[in-house]
């Protein structure tokens, strides 16, 4: 090292690399040369009543990027996160990543925005042809239809037909063995809830004929009173509910619902109640609610997936979402093709991400894929499960089928012309 | 002459951003402020048509804007219009609406007013949320804005596309400097400042005042323009009355009486937006404590302070 660079400098870099080290356990760093770092922009939601989106996604990206520079970054290039708060407006969206492209001269977008913003920095990056990973949007067709797809532009989040297949093929055998033909539906009344309502009912119906709905209530995103919505589901009397509500709207259900006494006559199916921020929120948790995973850190059942979970809760006191694990495999699919470009060509590396496979604690079968067909992540895991009210929460989950989801998804994708 | 003179000041301003460019000082985040500063401005000047000169405070001016941005996605995302026709086509129907909406809002005055033009905004934004066939709902308008050049401007390159933007900006505030120096906006203000009278003297206040929500809804629209073609997109917040409210703060930190005001208004509140969604997550309570102190410490907007200052100053000289 050089002894004629500022003291300052010098203490600041040996104390950064010193906590890296400290955090995961590499106690042989090379003193690399810093270099310019590779910046990645990351426009999310970081204040509001979804903050938890851009706070997790954000935590979880940290603990990654902390362990690539650990380890030396790209040739001695640490990656630098810039994260900025768009609140949730989709313009705001669309300007954080015009400006983080243009004045802060980001290579790589993480857009870490829900749908609504995804979509408008979608537009965005189409123009500038910057690398992008959508960490967040779980809607369908911002890559199942062929005229969102362009060639810098890739998903590394869940999709809500993934989920729709694998929760319809749970439903549809649930309700086969405990004969639940009368269904309703209380699901959020914007795109997302209509969308993957349909597509859950479309499957369930299509795996099981027996199923019907007989109503459906539609709640506003963010309502503060279920009162209305319950008492339609009391008076119908179905079998079973299905709902995509989520984060606070679901916890607010569930304990509305439970005083009302819903769950004693019907089997409530919550697409996303297995997260830990709603499933510690909710006070009393109903037992047997099914629901499917959204990040659980006994499933996948592995030991990389309860480290991940362990270091995550050790730095922040809390435990990783869903958006927490899908931020930690975009970083890793993006350096991982970083260092196998050798560089930061936008077009090498994206070449690079199409068809990428890698080693993942998150995949079913302990791989995830970027498909290259469409360029988005296969293979993560996907379970249902019932709920019980103490740690780990949700017992029994049954692991879905990919061969199942690829072959559905595909039928589904003709039914649409996007075949 | 005014026109002549206010025109060669735009034509200056417009020269030195296009200049900037062979001088090495024109960064990337200038070229991005110069867009939303154009398209914001726009929408604060426009409103002040109303505010400043008509005194009808307008509560769902943002209904306009968001009119005039999914009007010309739409008409983009046909592939058959060219940008300069879907430009005044957005327009002209955004004008359309602010004829059919203004024609039930300004017969009344005050608060009855601000709240109708509120309850017409929302009933807007309602209505772009479930006609989801035609604007994609809440998700906004997806899919891109094509943006065929013309005339040798390409407005998906940043740097035409702002040098556009300013030139709306500055042509509309010609031309809304040009409407307010007539006869016409001779009339606005007296009726403001007493609509008896001007009744009284024969002038149509009905007439009046609708022109002028015509007028100003029309400028507005071609805010909502420049913005879809910023962000390639419209969404449902365009028409939203937390959009209106932005404009009534803008022409609060700026300032009502003077025309250019509302500009100033515009720049600042983007400045103090971008800084402080650099440095905190506590974005509303920061611009809150900020604008209460400038509400409540200079009492009305920058710029009329500064001016009413100026003109003290002058007028105590011998």
């Amino acid at each position: 090292m050089s002894t004629s660079k500022p003291a300052g400098l010098h203490r600041r870099r040996l104390i950064g690399a010193g906590t890296a080290a400290a955090i995961t356990g590499f106690p042989n760093i090379g003193f690399t040369q810093a270099r310019q770092p590779i910046k990645i922009g990351v426009p999310t939601i970081l204040s509001g009543r979804v903050a938890q989106l851009g706070i997790s996604s954000r935590n979880a990206m940290q603990i990654e990027v902390d362990a690539f520079n650990a380890s030396g970054g790209l040739d001695g290039r640490p990656i630098e996160l810039i994260v900025r708060d768009s609140r949730g407006v989709p313009a705001e969206a669309a300007r954080l990543a015009r400006e983080m492209i243009s004045s802060d001269a980001v290579e790589f977008l993480f857009d870490a925005e829900p749908s609504s913003g995804g979509f408008a920095i979608h537009e965005v990056v189409r123009e500038t042809g910057t690398v992008t990973l959508h960490i967040n949007s779980e809607t369908s067709s911002l890559t199942a239809d062929p005229r969102q797809r362009f060639w810098n532009a890739f998903r590394v989040a869940r999709q809500g037909i993934h989920d729709s297949i694998a929760g319809g093929y749970y439903a549809a055998s649930v309700a086969r063995s405990r004969n639940l033909r009368r269904w309703m539906t209380i699901s959020p009344d914007y795109a997302y809830g209509r969308d993957t309502t349909a597509e859950f009912v479309e499957f369930a119906r299509g795996f099981n004929a027996d199923i019907q709905i007989t109503g459906e209530t539609w709640p506003r995103l963010f309502q503060a009173d279920y009162t209305e919505n319950i008492t339609r589901l009391n008076q119908g009397r179905p079998q079973a509910v299905y709902s995509c509500l989520w984060a606070g709207d679901l916890v607010t259900f569930v304990e509305q619902a439970s005083i009302f006494g819903l769950f004693a006559q019907s089997q409530l199916f919550a697409v996303n109640m297995a997260d830990y921020t709603t499933l510690q929120q909710v006070r009393n948790l109903p037992r047997g609610v099914h629901s499917g995973n959204r990040y659980l850190r006994n499933f996948p059942p592995v030991p990389g997936n309860l480290a991940f979970a362990t270091e995550y809760n050790r730095r922040f006191n809390t435990f990783p979402t869903n958006w927490s694990w899908q931020s930690a495999t975009a970083v890793r699919l993006l350096t991982t093709a970083l260092r196998q470009v050798g560089g930061t060509n936008p077009r090498e590396v994206a070449a690079k991400l199409k068809g990428m496979t890698i080693e993942s604690p998150f995949g079913a079968e302990g791989t995830v894929t970027m498909r290259a067909e469409d360029q988005t992540l296969v293979d993560y895991a996907i379970g249902w499960g019932t709920t019980i009210s103490a740690d780990p929460f949700v017992e029994n989950m049954q692991k879905a089928d990919w061969a199942t989801i690829r072959r559905l998804e595909a039928e589904w994708k003709r039914g649409k012309g996007w075949g | 002459m005014g026109f002549g003179r206010d025109s060669a000041i735009a034509l200056a301003v417009l020269l030195v951003f296009i200049l900037l460019e062979f001088t090495g000082l024109r960064s990337a985040g200038l070229v991005d402020f110069a867009i939303r500063f154009a398209t914001f401005g726009l929408l604060a000047l426009s409103l002040n048509l109303l505010i400043g000169s008509a005194g009808l405070v307008s509560f769902g001016h943002a209904a306009y804007f968001g009119m005039g941005a999914y009007s010309f996605g739409l008409l983009m995302q046909t592939g058959a219009w060219s940008v300069p026709a879907a430009i005044m086509a957005a327009v002209a129907m955004t004008a359309l609406l602010a004829l059919i909406i203004g024609a039930l809002c300004v017969r009344l005055s005050e608060i009855y007013f601000a709240f109708l033009t509120l309850a017409f905004q929302m009933l807007l934004h309602s209505l772009i949320l479930s006609w989801i066939g035609l604007t994609g709902g809440d998700q906004g308008l997806m899919g891109g804005i094509p943006k065929p050049p013309f005339l040798g401007v390409d407005l998906a390159r940043q740097d035409h596309l702002a040098a556009f933007s300013l030139f709306c900006l500055v042509a509309s505030a010609v031309a809304l400097r040009q409407i307010l120096r007539s006869p016409f906006g001779a009339a606005l203000r007296m009726l403001r400042d007493n609509p008896d009278r001007a009744a009284f003297l024969g002038l149509s206040v009905f007439r009046y005042r609708l022109a002028a929500f015509v007028i100003a809804g029309s400028f507005a629209g071609l805010a909502g323009v420049l913005m879809s073609l910023y962000v390639s997109g419209a969404f449902p917040s365009f028409a939203f009355w937390t959009t209106s409210g932005e404009a009534i703060f803008m022409i609060m930190l700026g300032g009502v009486s003077v025309f250019l005001g509302p500009l100033v208004g515009a720049a600042i509140f983007l400045m103090l937006n971008d800084w402080i969604t650099a440095v905190t997550e506590h974005h509303g309570l920061f611009l809150g404590i900020i604008l209460l102190i400038i509400v409540l410490g200079l009492r009305k907007g920058l710029l009329d302070f500064a001016f009413e200052h100026w003109r003290a100053r002058k007028g105590s000289q011998p």
